[in-house]
């Protein structure tokens, strides 16, 4: 099983506030795995400091190693190439109000110096397409992004995402401010794009991670407690903790 | 990916020396200001009246004296009418059209060049009363401390939680007695701070003094008589050319910037620990 | 309860305060009122010799204003447009390079310029500047490339050059502490989304703060606009004072007039001269024009952005 994400005893700080401690997961090439917890246990932080989001904030501080394909994501790479390689889907959609349709699936690629017209609609319509909104708006392609629903808004996002052909694609609760058709609309949209990329989705629902990931890990306050299979996780858990809390019983 | 790298580093360049660029001309002024104001500081600066041009020696004590008393006035008039008129607006003005009309006669007050406001309190009260008076300038320069008075007031007063306001209502306290008592002393830091900006800002404020107050070389010899000033002191002196004159002004320049910048340190010290205004 | 029937003291609290917003309002229209009242004796004599005429010779009759119009005009438009490239490199580096601790020395460096009395700023400019400005620049440049006649000498030392440098270092402040104010509300989640997808820092900038923070800044570049236009003490003492600028000489090294110069100027020897008291009167009244206008421009604009953004 080819890992394409490692991480290796990550611990993240806030200022004095230490929010993760000591994580390692690996995340194999292709599947889906999600990160579970109650609110506040870090997971957010977690994905944010896999694509160097993290750093953004001030105070904020990260020690521990975070590898694609072997590279340190830290030390051998900077944080722009990272980012283009990892993508990032937000929990609120996030569409650039001063851009139009077209422009916000393109605004990664026009970042690398990708001029040619052509090129460029022809990524539109393949990334559109693949998200399943192209027969919804191609032909509202230069209107603003505001006028969507917020279901649309967000896979006009993971459309604009995709764009540059991100190896990784990190989704933070990408559906835990839409309502349940989108919901599943997305769902249905994970599934099919693990063909291609990675996908690490951080999710507060855990019925969700049992439907769509193939691997998940549960955080509690910072730490990792368990990893594993989705179905080992779900069915039979080693730790009590993970089992009370995918039985729902606190968080 | 380099072209991009390059203009990140230019870009972080250029507006990183722009910007700490900024501190030279402040750090020149005041550097200016210390080193000529200083040599024309002693004790006689302090205490005696200005002598005739052309001799040398005397001191700017009726200017330092006319400056306190005009910003005394103004603010008797400037502060009392700020704040009456942000009470108003933020507690009473309930129709629309009311407080548009009022926001905006103040907020047009406020971008009033000083010099016309001179103007105007000449052509009203020097030209009426006959001569130039300390008067119209105390009122010239309380135009000028209305807007940002009124504004404090206001936004101090809008930012208390309607819980604070609901809770005395349900106390059965009346009106005025929640305007005033409640509210209002909530605000009063933000007053204050309004109130202590304007002071420092009408100290600088020369332009409605040539209208007003004009000069004198003696001490005040009443409200409505001209009135010697910091400010038309540095104006007239600087312009003299004479250069016995010309180290007073900056002597002078020395005094009002020590002033000036001291009463805004303290303001934005104090309201940086009361958690910003 | 009930309704109460208002106390007296109710009522002297509401009234006292009403009576004091109507007279401010009311002070305002009176200024309107008289500086039009008393710019009426011009208006009739002058006509509209006061705005196109070139000269101003008060015991000749002609009160010709525009060489101080030009002079206000020119200036203003000289700082502001010195001053925008400034305040926004200043914005962008606060926003995206600054570190904390170098953030607040800014923020104190720009209210700490923005607190300083313009007539200091006059004797600065007059004294320091106006001396050193004439030989190491104005100089240097006539005697290079003043064949073009902008910048022709001879530098007299006071010029309208000097007073658009002193106003440009004057109004900075101003449009950068409000351009920092608009450029900071820009959304994180906005921000973000582009850091997501590989941008520098200036890109982000570029393609989303701006954009974001475009009408506000015109609103803050407007607001340092009507500043300049206003400032008197500053320009009055290192302009020069003069109808050189423009017909005699069109180099910006030679003294001039702004509106304000000329008013401060000529005031103490108007009163004794009736029309040109009120021909000084109505050049105020256009400036106050022009200073209003742009003003409540500047609000309008800003309200919408601060409403809706």
């Amino acid at each position: 099983m080819y890992h394409k994400l490692e991480v290796k005893n990550l611990s993240a700080w806030f200022n004095e506030k230490q929010v993760l401690k000591d994580v390692s997961i690996s995340f194999p090439s292709n599947n889906v795995t999600a990160i579970i917890g109650p609110s506040g246990c870090g997971k957010t932080t977690f994905i944010r400091c896999l694509n160097r989001m993290h750093e953004l904030v001030p105070g904020a501080r990260v020690q521990g190693k975070v590898l694609l394909d072997g590279r340190d994501v830290y030390r051998d790479m900077d944080a722009m190439e990272v980012r283009r390689k990892v993508g990032m889907v937000f929990q609120k959609p996030n569409p650039f109000p001063n851009m139009s349709i077209f422009e916000n699936v393109v605004a990664g690629l026009k970042l690398l110096g990708v001029r040619d017209k052509k090129v460029l609609s022809e990524r539109v319509e393949s990334k559109l397409k693949e998200v399943g909104l192209w027969e919804e708006v191609k032909d509202d392609l230069r209107k603003s992004g505001a006028m969507l629903s917020g279901g649309q808004q967000q896979r006009l996002c993971i459309a604009r995402a995709l764009a540059v052909d991100p190896e990784v694609l990190l989704m933070d609760e990408p559906t835990s401010s839409l309502d349940p058709a989108s919901t599943a609309k997305i769902e249905s949209l994970i599934r099919e794009l693990k063909e291609k990329t990675t996908i690490v989705i951080i999710t507060h629902n855990v019925q969700q991670a049992a439907r769509i990931s193939d691997f998940t890990g549960f955080l509690y306050l910072g730490s990792l407690v368990e990893f594993g299979e989705t179905k080992k996780i779900f069915e039979s858990p080693k730790n009590p903790l993970t089992e009370r809390y995918v039985t729902g019983r606190f968080g | 990916m380099d072209s991009r790298k390059a203009k990140e580093l230019l870009v972080r360049a250029v507006t990183t020396f722009v910007s700490l660029s900024v501190a030279i001309p402040l750090l020149w002024i005041v550097a200016d200001v210390v080193i000529k104001g200083l040599p024309a500081i002693n004790f006689e600066f302090f205490t005696s009246l200005p002598a005739p041009f052309g001799e040398t020696g005397g001191g700017v004590a009726n200017a330092v004296l006319g400056t306190l008393v005009i910003n005394a006035m103004s603010s008797l008039i400037g502060i009392p009418l700020g704040v009456l008129t942000g009470i108003y607006q933020s507690e009473y003005s309930g129709e629309k059209r009311i407080y548009s009309l009022i926001r905006t006669s103040i907020d047009s007050l406020a971008g009033v060049p000083s010099i016309i406001l001179g103007l105007f309190a000449f052509t009203i009260i020097v030209m009426r009363v006959g001569h130039y008076t300390a008067l119209a300038a105390a009122f010239a320069l309380a135009l000028i401390m209305i807007p940002p008075v009124s504004k404090a007031t206001e936004e101090g007063m809008r930012s208390v939680p309607i819980e604070i306001r609901e809770a005395a209502i349900a106390l059965g306290l009346p009106k005025w007695v929640i305007t005033l008592k409640v509210v209002f002393s909530i605000a009063k830091g933000s007053v204050i701070t309004g109130s202590l900006l304007s002071f420092a800002r009408i100290s600088g404020e020369t332009a409605p003094l040539l209208f007003t107050s004009l000069f004198s070389y003696y001490w005040p010899a009443g409200i409505n008589e001209p009135m010697a000033s910091l400010q038309v002191l540095i104006y007239n002196y600087a312009m003299s050319g004479f250069g016995e004159w010309v180290t007073k002004a900056w002597g002078a320049s020395l005094l009002l910037l020590l002033i000036v910048l001291m009463i805004n340190t303290l303001v934005r010290a104090v309201s940086k620990n009361k958690g910003g205004y | 309860m009930g309704q109460k029937i208002p106390s007296f003291l109710d009522s002297a609290v509401k009234y006292g305060a009403l009576a004091a917003s109507i007279s401010v309002v009311g002070i305002f229209f009176f200024l309107f009122l008289t500086l039009f009242s008393n710019s009426i004796p011009s208006i009739t004599l002058n006509g509209i010799d006061l705005l196109l005429g070139r000269v101003w010779n008060p015991n000749g009759g002609a009160f010709g204003g525009l060489p101080a119009i030009l002079g206000t005009l020119f200036s203003s438009l000289f700082s502001l447009g010195l001053a925008l490239p400034l305040s926004m490199s200043i914005s962008i580096y606060y926003t995206e390079y600054a570190p904390t601790r170098i953030r607040s020395i800014i923020s104190t460096v720009m209210d700490l310029l923005a607190a300083i009395p313009s007539v200091i700023y006059g004797i600065w400019g007059l004294w320091t500047i106006s001396p050193l400005l004439k030989t190491n620049v104005e100089e240097p440049i006539a005697a290079t490339i003043g064949f073009i006649p902008i910048f022709s000498g001879p530098a007299y030392g006071l010029s309208i050059f000097l007073a658009s440098l002193v106003l440009t270092i004057m109004i900075t402040p101003i449009i950068s502490s409000l351009s920092i104010e608009i450029f900071s509300r820009t959304p994180m989640h906005l921000r973000e989304g582009m850091f997501a997808l590989g941008a520098t820092r200036w890109e982000v900038c570029r393609k989303v703060v701006i954009p974001f923070a475009k009408r506000g800044v015109i609103a803050a570049a407007i607001l340092g606009l009507g500043r300049a236009l206003g400032e008197t003490m500053a320009v009055t003492m290192v302009i020069g004072n003069s109808y050189i600028w423009p017909f005699s000489s069109v180099s910006i090294f030679s003294p001039a007039h702004t509106i304000t110069s000329k008013v401060a100027s000529e005031f103490p020897e108007s009163v004794s001269n009736a029309i040109q008291f009120s021909s000084l009167t109505e050049l105020a009244l256009v400036l106050l024009v022009i200073s209003l206008s742009i003003n409540l421009g500047a609000d309008l604009l800003l309200k919408r952005v601060k409403g809706g953004g």
